[in-house]
C-alpha cells in the first residue's frame, strides 16, 4: 500500500538516506533507497525530489559532485555536510516530539506507534 | 546565512551551466527508472513513457527547482523584459516613433539639467561656498594720476570691510583681465586673474604645487609673482618644474610661485593669476582696458549669516560716508552708490552674483524643457492607450488562460520602462546637440566654476528620468488594459471597439492637455522671436555693415605723444588702400562687452545736482564717426585739428545727452564742466545714441573727446569697406605691423560679428524656446493624429453600418471631426488661458513686447488650432472612404 510522504518531511528523509549510506548518492539511489527502506511504502515522487536537492544545495545541507556510475554514466553524487547532519538531528528531534504528541491524542502507547 | 546568499549568487552567475546540469541528471534519473521498470517487465516504449509520466511534466519539475535557487522574481522580470522587447520589435513604427518623441524630450530635460546644474545645483569648487558673498560698490584705493593729498578715503574702501573682523574672516578683490604671454612660438593673449593677496585663503584653495600669492605680494612695488592655472601649466609648460622660473608677460618678466589643482580657474576661465597691489598701481592696470573690473569677495566669520552680514555691511556703509568730506563734484557719486545700496542691498551671494542675469533666462528654459517632456509622456500615454486597447483581446485571453493581472500590469510596465530606457539613451545621445546651443546662454562667469557638462550626475539624473517616465506614461495604460472583464471583452469581439469607450476618455483627455501646453510653450515661442524680431531691428545707432574692427594696446612705455603719432600713420595707411572709405579710433568699441567709464558733468552755469547722470567717457579719432556710420544730428565730426593747440577743449555729445542736459535747448556751442568743476567743454556736434553696452539696453548719456586730448593705451581701429570691401581684416592687421612690428593685436573681426556675438546668448535662448515650442507643436499633433486615427480605426465596423444605413460619407467626416474640435477647442482656449496666467515669468526674458503681446496670443492658439485640424483632417478622411463591404467582410 503506497502512501503520500508527509508533508515537510521529504528534506528529513533525503538527509537521513544520505546519512546513513556509505557512500554519496545519485537522485534515482536516494529515490530508489526511500523506496526499500520504506518497505515501498514510499515511492518518492521524482517531481518533488529535485527540487528538494537544489533547494538544500542551496541551503548547504547538502553538496553535489559529478561523478561516474558503475556503468560509466555520468551523474551527481550528493553528500550530507555538516550544516546537513545539524538540521537532521534538529529534524528528527522535532519529528520525533511531533509523533509522540499526536501518538498521544491518538491513545496509543508510543511502542505501538 | 552569507553562505547561502553566495551559494544564491554563484548559482545565479552560473545559471545556465546549472541548467544543463539539472537536465542532464534529470534525464539521468528517467533512463534508470525506464530501465528499471524494462527489468521488471514492461515493454521498453511503454517503459519509457511510464518513466516520463511518472516523473511528471519534466519542464515543470526543472522549473520547480531552479524556484529554489531563489530567483524566481529575477527570473520572472528577465521573462517580461524578454517579451517586452519582442513585443516591441514586432511594431517597429510604433517603437520608433515612441522612442523617438522620448529622446527629444528625455535629451532637451537631460542637457538642461546639466545646466541648472552647473548654475544652480553643484557647489562651487571652494571650500564652504555658501559662506562667500560678493560685496557692491566696495572701492579699491588707488594712487593713480592722483595727487597725494587726494589719496584719503573717498567713498567704502576695502580697509573698511577688513576692519569687519567679526563679520567677515577674510576679504579679498578680484578683477579679470588679458595679458599678452611673450612666447617666441606661441604669442597670445591669456586670460589673467588679478587677485589680491587674501584671494586664494579666502576661496579656501592651497596651490597644488608651489604657494598662492600672498599679502606680502601685493604691497607696490614687490618683485613680481606669478601662479599657473593646471591648464595653462600643461599646455604651455609641459606639466614640468616651474616653479622658480620666470615667464614674460606683457613687458615684464614674472616668476612663478605656484599652480593650482586641477578644475581651478576662478574668476572667468583664468590661465593664471597675478597679485592686485593695494593700493592699485599703474601695474595692476596693465591686464585691464583703462579702467578696473574689481569685485570684493568676503567670508562670513563662523555663526554670521548672510542676514547678518548684510545688516551689519549696510550699517557700515552709512557710517562711513557720513564721515566723507564732501567735496564738490564728490557728492554726487558718494550718495549715487548710497543710494544703489540701500536699494540693492550691499552683498550678494557667491552664486548668484556669477549666475547673474541669466537666472530668469536658464528657470524658464529648464521649466520649457519640462514641459516639453510632460507633453512627450503624454503623447506617449497616449499611444500606449490606443496600443493597449488593440491588445485588449489578446489579454483578455491571456487572463482567461490563468495570467493574473498583478503579472500583465507588470508585463506592460515591462515594455512602457524598456521603451523609456531607450528613449533616455537616445537622449543621452541627443543632449550634447541641445548642450552645444546652451553653452552660449550659460553665464561667462560660471565658466571657469562650474562647466556645464555631461557627468555621472547628469547620466544619474536621465536614468532616473527614464524610470519615473515609464511608469508615470505605462502605469496608467496599463490599469486601463487590464481593468475590466475578459469575458465581456471577448463577446463584445474586443479589439474591434465597443469596450474602447474609457480608452478613449483618457485619450481626450490627454489630448486637450497636450494641447493646451503646447499652447503655452507657442506662446513663449512666440514671444521670444517677436523679441528677437524687435532686437534685430533696433537701431544700435551704427552701420556695422563692411566695417572691419581690431583692438590693441599700447605696450607700456610708448608715451601720448608717440601713441597719437602710431595712430595717425596706422590711419593714415589704412584710408590709403583702395576699399576703404573711412577710418577711425575710439577707446571702447561698442557692443564688444564690458563696462566702461561715466564721469560726471555740470552745464555751466546750472546749479549743482540738478540730475545724476553719468554721461559715458568716450575718445575719438576724426573719421572714427565716418567709419562706424553714427550719424550727426547737429554741427560737425571730429578734424584732425580738434584738441590740438591752445584752443578750448571741446566735445561731441549724444542725442541723449543734448535732452538731459539742454533740454528744449540747442547744445551747440553751450558748455559743460567735466567732472563736475573741470575746465569748460564746449559742445561742437550732437551725434545718434550708440548702443554700447547692450542692443538691449538703452544708451544712457554719451560724450566724445578728441583722441588728441587723451589718446588711451587701449584703442580700437575701425575700418569703413566700400560694397566691395575685399579682405578688410588683414589689412588691418598689416596696417598696424607697418607702424609697428611688435605691436600685438587682438579682436580682428567684423563689427557685425561684434553685434551677433553681443546678441549671442538671446539667439541661443530664442533658437531653444523655439526650437521646444516647434517640437511641442508637432508631438501634440502627433498626438491629435494618433486618438483620431485610433477612434476611426476601432470605429470602422460602426462607420460601414452607418454607410451602409445611409449616412453620406460628409456625416461620418462630420462625426468624427466634431468630436476632435471639442477637445481641440477646449485644448487651445485653456493653453491660451494658462499661457496668459504664465506669461508673467518671462517677464525679463522679452523685448521690445509686453509678456501680454496681443500679436502673439493671437497667432499662436491659431498656429496651433491648424496643426491640430490638420492632423485631425488625415484619418477623417480615411474614415469617409469606408466601405461597408469590406467591414461586413472583416467580421
Amino acid at each position: 500500500m503506497r502512501e503520500e510522504i508527509p508533508p515537510g518531511t521529504l528534506d528529513m528523509l533525503i538527509l537521513k538516506t544520505l546519512a546513513r549510506s556509505a557512500n554519496d548518492l545519485h537522485g534515482f539511489e536516494i529515490a530508489e533507497a526511500i523506496a526499500a527502506f520504506s518497505g515501498r511504502v514510499f515511492l518518492v515522487e521524482e517531481g518533488s525530489l529535485y527540487p528538494a536537492l537544489q533547494r538544500m544545495l542551496v541551503q548547504g545541507w547538502i553538496v553535489g559532485d559529478w561523478g561516474r556510475t558503475t556503468d560509466n554514466r555520468r551523474a551527481r553524487y550528493y553528500r550530507v555536510t555538516p550544516a546537513g547532519r545539524r538540521h537532521l538531528d534538529r529534524a528528527v528531534k522535532s519529528y520525533g516530539r511531533v509523533t509522540r504528541a499526536i501518538a498521544g491524542i491518538l491513545e496509543l502507547s508510543p511502542m505501538e506507534a | 546565512m552569507l553562505g547561502r546568499l553566495w551559494r544564491r549568487l554563484r548559482l545565479l552567475l552560473s545559471r545556465d551551466r546549472a541548467t544543463r546540469d539539472l537536465e542532464e541528471e534529470m534525464r539521468l534519473h528517467r533512463e534508470l527508472r525506464a530501465e528499471s521498470l524494462h527489468r521488471q517487465g514492461h515493454a521498453v516504449d511503454e517503459a519509457r513513457s511510464e518513466a516520463s509520466r511518472r516523473f511528471g511534466h519534466a519542464i515543470r519539475i526543472a522549473e520547480d527547482s531552479r524556484a529554489a535557487w531563489g530567483w524566481g522574481m529575477a527570473d520572472a522580470f528577465w521573462q517580461d523584459v524578454r517579451y517586452a522587447a519582442r513585443r516591441l520589435r514586432q511594431r517597429p513604427g510604433f517603437t520608433g516613433a515612441v522612442i523617438g518623441i522620448l529622446a527629444l524630450g528625455t535629451g532637451a530635460t537631460t542637457a538642461m539639467f546639466s545646466a541648472v546644474d552647473a548654475a544652480f545645483l553643484r557647489p562651487l569648487p571652494f571650500a564652504e561656498p555658501d559662506h562667500l558673498m560678493t560685496l557692491r560698490r566696495v572701492n579699491i584705493p588707488s594712487e593713480l594720476r592722483m595727487e597725494p593729498e587726494v589719496r584719503r578715503p573717498r567713498s567704502f574702501d576695502v580697509d573698511h570691510v577688513r576692519e569687519m573682523r567679526d563679520v567677515f574672516s577674510h576679504v579679498a578683490a578680484y578683477a579679470s583681465g588679458g595679458l599678452n604671454l611673450v612666447d617666441p612660438q606661441r604669442p597670445r593673449r591669456v586670460k589673467a586673474g588679478v587677485v589680491s593677496g587674501d584671494f586664494f585663503t579666502t576661496l579656501g584653495v592651497p596651490a597644488t604645487t608651489g604657494r598662492t600669492i600672498a599679502g606680502a605680494d601685493g604691497v607696490p612695488g614687490a618683485p613680481k609673482v606669478v601662479v599657473l592655472s593646471w591648464g595653462l601649466w600643461q599646455t604651455d609648460f609641459g606639466g614640468g618644474n616651474v616653479v622658480g622660473t620666470t615667464i614674460p608677460l606683457n613687458t615684464s618678466r614674472y616668476e612663478v610661485i605656484g599652480v593650482m589643482p586641477r578644475g581651478f580657474s576662478f574668476p572667468d576661465e583664468s590661465d593664471l593669476w597675478i597679485p592686485m597691489s593695494i593700493p592699485v598701481t599703474d601695474a595692476t592696470f596693465e591686464p585691464f582696458r583703462g579702467y578696473l573690473p574689481s569685485t570684493v569677495i568676503a567670508r562670513t566669520a563662523p555663526g554670521i549669516t548672510r542676514e547678518i552680514a548684510e545688516t551689519r555691511l549696510r550699517g557700515a556703509w552709512e557710517r562711513v560716508v557720513s564721515t566723507l568730506p564732501r567735496e564738490r563734484g564728490q557728492r554726487l557719486s558718494v550718495d549715487e552708490t548710497l543710494d544703489v545700496i540701500r536699494a540693492q542691498g550691499a552683498s550678494t551671494p557667491l552664486r548668484a552674483e556669477l549666475v547673474g542675469n541669466r537666472r530668469t533666462a536658464l528657470l524658464v528654459l529648464f521649466a520649457t524643457t519640462a514641459l516639453l517632456l510632460l507633453i512627450a509622456c503624454a503623447n506617449v500615454t497616449n499611444l500606449l492607450i490606443s496600443y493597449g486597447a488593440s491588445r485588449s483581446r489578446e489579454l483578455a485571453v491571456r487572463t482567461v488562460l490563468g495570467a493574473t493581472r498583478v503579472r500583465l500590469v507588470r508585463q506592460l510596465l515591462a515594455e512602457s520602462v524598456m521603451l523609456a530606457a531607450c528613449g533616455a539613451v537616445a537622449g543621452i545621445v541627443v543632449a550634447p546637440f541641445v548642450l552645444r546651443v546652451l553653452r552660449t546662454l550659460m553665464p561667462a562667469q560660471l565658466a571657469g566654476v562650474a562647466p556645464v557638462q555631461l557627468d555621472l550626475r547628469v547620466l544619474a539624473f536621465a536614468t532616473l528620468l527614464a524610470v519615473i517616465t515609464g511608469i508615470l506614461f505605462g502605469l496608467w495604460p496599463a490599469f486601463g488594459a487590464t481593468r475590466g472583464s475578459a469575458l465581456a471583452t471577448i463577446k463584445a469581439g474586443g479589439g474591434h471597439g465597443a469596450s474602447a469607450g474609457g480608452a478613449r476618455r483618457s485619450q481626450h483627455l490627454l489630448v486637450g492637455a497636450e494641447l493646451a501646453l503646447a499652447g503655452v510653450m507657442l506662446v513663449g515661442a512666440g514671444l521670444m522671436l517677436r523679441s528677437f524680431e524687435r532686437l534685430v531691428a533696433t537701431d544700435a545707432g551704427l552701420v556695422a555693415e563692411h566695417v572691419a574692427t581690431l583692438e590693441m594696446s599700447f605696450l607700456r612705455g610708448i608715451r601720448q605723444a608717440q601713441r597719437l603719432e602710431r595712430l595717425d600713420r596706422m590711419l593714415a595707411e589704412l584710408r590709403r588702400l583702395p576699399g576703404v572709405i573711412a577710418a577711425g579710433a575710439v577707446n571702447d568699441l561698442p557692443l564688444r562687452g564690458g563696462g566702461g567709464i561715466g564721469i560726471s558733468v555740470k552745464v555751466d552755469g546750472a546749479p549743482p545736482a540738478a540730475n545724476r547722470e553719468f554721461p559715458r567717457y568716450l575718445v575719438a579719432s576724426d573719421g572714427y564717426f565716418e567709419a562706424m556710420g553714427i550719424a550727426l544730428k547737429r554741427g560737425r565730426y571730429f578734424l584732425p585739428s580738434d584738441g590740438t593747440g591752445s584752443a578750448s577743449s571741446v566735445a561731441i555729445v549724444s542725442q541723449s545727452m543734448a535732452d538731459v542736459f539742454w533740454p528744449g535747448k540747442d547744445p551747440l556751442g553751450r558748455t559743460f564742466l567735466f567732472g563736475g568743476d573741470g575746465p569748460p567743454v564746449q559742445v561742437i556736434g550732437v551725434v545718434a545714441d550708440v548702443r554700447e553696452s547692450g542692443l538691449e539696453e538703452d544708451p544712457g548719456p554719451q560724450m566724445y573727446f578728441p583722441a588728441r586730448t587723451n589718446l588711451d593705451a587701449n584703442v580700437a581701429l575701425v575700418v569703413r569697406g566700400t560694397d566691395r570691401p575685399g579682405d578688410l581684416l588683414p589689412a588691418l592687421t598689416r596696417a598696424v605691423r607697418s607702424v609697428d612690428a611688435a605691436q600685438p593685436v587682438y579682436n580682428v573681426r567684423m563689427m557685425d560679428d561684434v553685434i551677433g556675438k553681443s546678441m549671442a546668448a538671446r539667439r541661443a535662448n530664442t533658437v531653444l524656446i523655439g526650437l521646444f515650442g516647434l517640437l511641442a507643436l508637432l508631438i501634440a499633433a502627433l498626438g491629435v493624429y494618433a486618438v483620431t486615427a485610433n477612434a476611426v480605426a476601432q470605429r470602422s465596423r460602426e462607420f460601414g453600418i452607418r454607410v451602409a444605413l445611409g449616412a453620406t460619407r460628409s456625416d461620418i467626416a462630420w462625426h468624427v471631426g466634431s468630436e476632435m474640435a471639442v477637445v481641440v477647442t477646449v485644448g487651445v482656449v485653456g493653453g491660451a488661458a494658462l499661457a496668459w496666467a504664465a506669461s508673467r515669468v518671462m517677464a525679463g526674458l522679452v523685448y521690445g513686447v509686453t509678456v501680454h503681446d496681443v500679436g502673439t496670443f493671437a497667432t499662436a492658439p491659431v498656429v496651433l488650432a491648424l496643426a491640430a485640424v490638420a492632423a485631425t483632417a488625415v484619418p477623417a478622411r480615411r474614415a469617409m472612404r469606408v466601405q461597408p463591404v469590406e467591414v461586413m467582410r472583416d467580421e
